[in-house]
């Protein structure tokens, strides 16, 4: 056969550690392809030579069949011109020195091989929940220190007993150098707690006993990959409100985990994509639409059209299924009101004390405590509301140099970022900065990022609000700058990156609170520009937000300054919508006459949080975002209303604004008229669309020479109803649109912006 | 027709000598004193204590007291919780043209009284007069002189352990003024805290050797100078949301209005920090007080270490840090 062809490929993405040269070696082999691969400090390089028919084959194969924990993000192929003439396909050594090229491996569900091994009454790790090999179990959440070797990790505890050892050093064995390697009689052990930390039960007895606990409708706290679970049984409507009461979440929709796919087929439409991310290695809690089945009581997402979903990740997940008198149960993260997730015995006692009725946990340690991931799909993109297990800590690959900036993040849904080369390390989800518990694990899991990756913060990237506590820590850690990133410019320039973009184009920033430049707060707003600077074009105007904080969290009082601000007679309809609540509109009315305690806001969050308090959906949030949440459950993107509420597009000092004046009025009417309820949500939703598009399109009358490239960014963007129609609409526009794929497009995704923006910014004063 | 200022009250002449003579001498006494350009001061020790400070308060009026009251308790408290006994006062007016003298009359008339009570003598004043608009009714600068004659306290010797101790409920003081502004229909009853703590101090220092540092915390409110001290001193204070007393009137007004009690000024509280061991000593002296009767311990002195900071255990078992107050509580939910 005459090689007649040289192509150079480059392979970016998860593909090291990941057995991916054996792989490509075996394609190589399969397609009588010469020639070498190699890892290097971002990737996979190959060189390949063969006929033209083969290597395409070849390079096809490399995208559609790689392992099971390969992730490809990139490939790049070359023709080159220099025909080595290779004899033999080899893998070569690595090209990268010092430990900033360690590859830090993630965590993933078990693997079809090992679930069947684990079923598989002759085999030495039947029934045995701890069972993993090369192609799953637990790596980042294991790991004390680098390289990612067995003595450096949790498991350096357990010794090896022949069996395990053998396939461990056996290199045609799956389990050929898999650190958590484990069995039945070398391995951790399972062990059921009483919570006053006696030990009930062990081993398989401690499975059976949990098993029978569950269905009998007790609280467990089980200790998966990450972290402690609160679980019960979810079709026990009982257990369900009762873990409700004691946890004090009334209403957050609480996640579940199905014994088996056609299970969540049962109770959800799942469209293919859903069915593949609840299969894939990441195994994260997808969102997906509930149908009309009982099978699980409303209490465990009330309001809601969605449920969080997810399948048994772990060998012990999948055995607490086996033979159980349940299909569904309650997978909560086990995190007391303000706490980080809890994943250690000895803070489980004390922190879930009247919480839990028993713990399942075993002795293998978590060293770095992880959330569940959860995402959704809407338009047949995948979308991220928590970035987390199974993709962390995963880099991201950028063209600029960005080494040693770090940046902190904002305050909710918070998340870290690391430069190191032209790679960006996104920390885990971390979550609500508001405890002193949490900045402290934020700081733990920064620091040892940061060792792991090999990097000393030169430069901090931070948010420009005063009183984010990411500012104080900031201040407290020694370097060379500090710059300060607007909120909304993170989250713009977040999603170019998401997208590689690197010219300036428009965003429109649809989010709750970010602190604006004017000292203002801003959340719906059209800007112009990349990661070096940016251009406020235009926004939504604003009104004053009564007690300030008090006003998220009480959307009533938002509703009340919303109409006040913008009706003229609205103090009646007030009094008649919220008649209990006479003397506190009439206090909240002077408030806003005295300007006291009363920040100014243009924001879709709090947009939304008003208008579902004015709809008697919600109008005291208790968990984040209800209201606006609980609002936008109420529509079906499937469905476009003929009409919406009038506003309009005004100039104010060369800034767009639009102006509520008309919708307010008109909205107020609607319920006036008593109109269907779920009307009135749908034009609302129209309304918002069509705001951004006559935002958009004004600016761009006045400035037709601008890029009309589009991104969409910022936490309102989940709703399903505004992320489809907006990108329809600005399509059929002629407006080319991205929107967030790798990232979230809340604030989880604010600290890739952040360390873009600082990058930027550093580099420029540099070259000045 | 109610007497007002003029601008001729304050230049000097016949209408300056009638207003001296008329309000102040009459109500402050010490005629003597009045012919001289100083006063001449007996002081018992060498260890003196001095402090000033300036009252701008709007309303001037409100329940539990006035401008002229605050101004005196104000700096007697300053002087008290520096572990002195205050001897004497000097008070300067800087009052708007048409000002009600009768009004005046009442803001001097407590001034005297609240010296009386904190056994204080007004021995030197100062009136200007200034045209309208020039300040908001009526300004008032006192500065007080003490001696010190018990053991030094030694915030150096802040130690783990050691006990955070408010001697009553906090906010009201932040609370009234607002009411008593009017402008936000906030009904009310609650009284401004206002007192001089003088009395407290000096009984608490008798019978205690062991407290480290007292503060009143006014503007800023407990959080503030909590948050100042532990800078200072490098000290880790945890207080606990469930231990700190607030009257249930504060807690709705601050409610509705979406502030904290916390960062509400006081204007007759006093903040210590004591030795475990004497805690129940300094609280039951406290308690004999009727502005002490709500002392109660708030917190302990967690660690000592540089980059002290102050932590607020909450209900459910998270702590969450405190900083000073900043401008505008602006939201960081999004
Ligand atoms: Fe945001
Ligand atoms: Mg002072
Ligand atoms: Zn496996
Ligand atoms: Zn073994």
């Amino acid at each position: 056969m005459k090689l007649d062809k040289a192509v150079k490929i480059v392979v970016k993405g998860r593909v090291q550690g990941v057995g991916f040269r054996p792989f490509v070696f075996s394609i190589a082999k399969k397609y009588s392809i010469k020639g070498t691969v190699q890892n290097n400090m971002d990737g996979v390089n190959i060189v390949a030579e063969g006929t033209a028919a083969n290597l395409h084959s070849f390079i096809e194969q490399l995208q559609n069949n790689q392992p099971r924990l390969a992730r490809i993000d990139h490939v790049q192929v070359e023709a080159t011109a220099m025909f080595e003439n290779y004899q033999t396909f080899t893998i070569i050594e690595s090209d990268r020195k010092g430990k900033s090229s360690l590859v830090i491996p993630v965590d993933a569900s078990v693997c079809p091989a090992c679930i069947a091994e684990m079923t598989d009454e002759s085999d030495f790790r039947y029934n045995y929940p701890f069972i993993n090999c090369t192609e799953c179990g637990p790596r980042y959440t294991i790991i004390k220190a680098l390289p990612y070797d067995r003595p450096f990790t949790t498991m350096e505890k357990f010794k090896m007993c022949p069996d395990c050892k053998e396939e461990y050093e056996d290199p045609l064995d799956r389990r050929h150098h898999a650190q958590p390697i484990a069995c039945p009689s070398c391995g951790p052990k399972l062990s059921l707690l009483s919570m006053e930390g006696t030990v009930v039960t062990t081993g398989e007895s401690a499975l059976e006993q949990c098993k029978c606990l569950l269905a009998k409708g007790a609280i467990v706290a089980i200790k998966g990959i990450g972290g402690f679970h609160l679980a019960c049984d979810a079709t026990n409507e009982t257990a369900v409100r009762e873990l409700r009461n004691r946890k004090k979440r009334p209403k957050r929709p609480l996640a579940v985990m199905a014994n088996e796919r056609n299970t969540i087929e049962e109770i959800t439409n799942l469209s293919e994509a859903e069915k593949h991310l609840l299969d894939s290695p990441e195994s994260p809690i997808v969102v997906v639409k509930k149908n009309n089945h009982q099978l699980i009581p409303e209490c465990v997402a009330p309001g809601m059209k969605t449920i969080g979903v997810m399948l048994p990740y772990t060998p012990l997940h999948k055995l607490l299924f086996m033979k159980a008198d349940y299909e569904v149960l309650i997978m909560t993260s086990a995190n007391p009101s303000g706490l980080p997730m809890l994943y250690q015995d000895n803070e489980i006692f004390s922190y879930l004390r009247g919480i839990a009725d028993f713990i399942l946990t075993s002795d293998r340690e978590i060293e770095h405590p992880l959330d569940d991931s959860v995402v959704q799909i809407v338009n047949n993109e995948l979308q991220f509301f928590r970035r987390a297990r199974g993709y962390v800590p995963d880099p991201f690959f950028i063209d600029t140099n960005i080494n040693g900036i770090v940046a902190l993040g904002p305050q909710q849904k918070n998340t870290f970022a690391i430069g190191r080369g032209e790679q960006i390390f996104i920390g885990p989800h971390i979550g609500d900065m508001g405890s002193v518990e949490v900045t402290d694990h934020f700081l733990h899991e920064l620091k040892h990022l940061m060792k792991w990756v090999g990097i000393k913060h030169e430069v901090i990237a931070v948010d420009k609000h005063p009183n984010y506590e990411t500012t104080s820590l900031a201040s407290e850690m020694e370097c060379n700058r500090i710059i300060k990133v607007q909120h909304h410019h993170a989250h713009h320039v977040s999603c170019m990156v998401d997208n590689q973009i690197k010219e300036a184009c428009f965003g429109i920033i649809l989010d709750g609170t970010g602190y604006g430049d004017d000292g203002n707060i801003w959340g719906f707003e059209l800007l112009y520009g990349d990661a070096l600077s940016y251009e406020r074009l235009g926004h939504m105007s604003y009104y004053p937000l009564p007690g300030g904080e008090k006003a998220v969290k009480e959307p009533w009082r938002n509703a009340i300054s919303l109409v006040l601000s913008h009706c003229e007679g609205g103090l009646c309809h007030l009094q008649k919508l919220f008649p209990y609540k006479k003397s506190e509109i009439e206090t909240i009315q002077r408030m806003l006459k005295q300007n006291l305690n009363s920040p100014l806001a243009g924001t879709c969050g709090r947009l939304f949080d008003a208008v579902s308090a004015l709809l008697k959906i919600c109008d005291i949030s208790t968990h984040d975002g209800e209201a606006a949440i609980r609002l936008s459950e109420l529509t079906d993107e499937t469905e476009w209303v003929n009409d919406y509420y009038q506003f309009s597009v005004i100039e104010n000092g060369g800034l767009l604004e639009i102006s509520l004046k008309e919708m307010v009025v008109e909205l107020l009417e609607d319920i006036q008229k008593r109109t269907e309820q779920k009307r009135i949500v749908q034009k609302f939703h129209r309304t918002i669309v069509e705001m951004c598009l006559g935002l958009l399109m004004k600016a761009f009358e006045q400035r037709p020479y601008l890029n009309k490239q589009v991104v969409l960014s910022g936490g309102s963007f989940h709703n399903r109803f505004l992320f489809y129609h907006l990108v329809r609409l600005l399509k059929e526009n002629g407006f080319e649109v991205f929107t967030h794929k790798k990232v979230p497009c809340n604030d989880g995704g604010v600290s890739l912006g952040q360390l873009v923006i600082a990058s930027a910014q550093t580099t420029n004063k540099k070259g000045e | 027709m109610v007497e007002k200022i003029s601008l001729a009250h304050g230049d000097g002449g016949e209408l300056a000598h009638q207003l001296i003579q008329n309000v102040f001498i009459t109500t402050f006494g010490h005629h003597d004193q009045a012919k001289l350009d100083a006063a001449i001061l007996h002081i018992p020790q060498e260890k003196l204590t001095i402090s000033t400070d300036s009252f701008v308060i709007k309303p001037t009026f409100f329940r539990g007291g006035n401008i002229g009251k605050l101004a005196i308790c104000g700096t007697v408290n300053d002087l008290a919780v520096s572990g002195a006994t205050p001897l004497y006062i000097t008070v300067a007016f800087i009052i708007e043209e048409g000002f009600s003298i009768p009004q005046l009359q009442k803001i001097v008339s407590s001034m005297a009284e609240e010296a009386k009570k904190a056994n204080v003598r007004i021995v030197s004043g100062d009136t200007k007069v200034v045209e309208r608009g020039s300040v908001d009714g009526i300004f008032i600068n006192t500065t007080g002189i003490g001696v010190i004659n018990t053991e030094e306290m030694l915030p150096k010797t802040i130690d783990k352990q050691d006990v955070i101790i408010i001697s009553g409920t906090i906010g009201d003081h932040g609370i009234s003024i607002l009411s008593a502004r009017g402008e936000l229909g906030l009904v009310t009853e609650l009284n401004s805290d206002c007192a001089s703590l003088n009395d407290l101090t000096s009984e608490v220092l008798n019978v205690s050797s062991r407290v480290k540092m007292m503060r009143d915390p006014t503007r800023g409110g407990v959080a503030t100078t909590l948050v100042e001290i532990c800078e200072d001193f490098n000290v880790t204070i945890e207080i606990n949301e469930d231990a700190l007393p607030v009257k249930e009137e504060v807690e709705g007004a601050c409610d509705i209005l979406g502030f904290d009690p916390l960062y509400l000024a006081n204007e007759g509280k006093l903040l210590l920090i004591v030795a475990k061991e004497d805690e129940e000593k300094v609280l039951a002296v406290l308690k004999k007080f009727d502005i002490g009767r709500e002392a109660t311990t708030i917190g302990r002195v967690s660690e000592v270490e540089t980059n002290g900071r102050l932590f607020l255990k909450m209900l459910l078992g998270s702590r969450r840090r405190l900083n000073r107050l900043a401008g505008m509580q602006l939201p960081r939910i999004c």
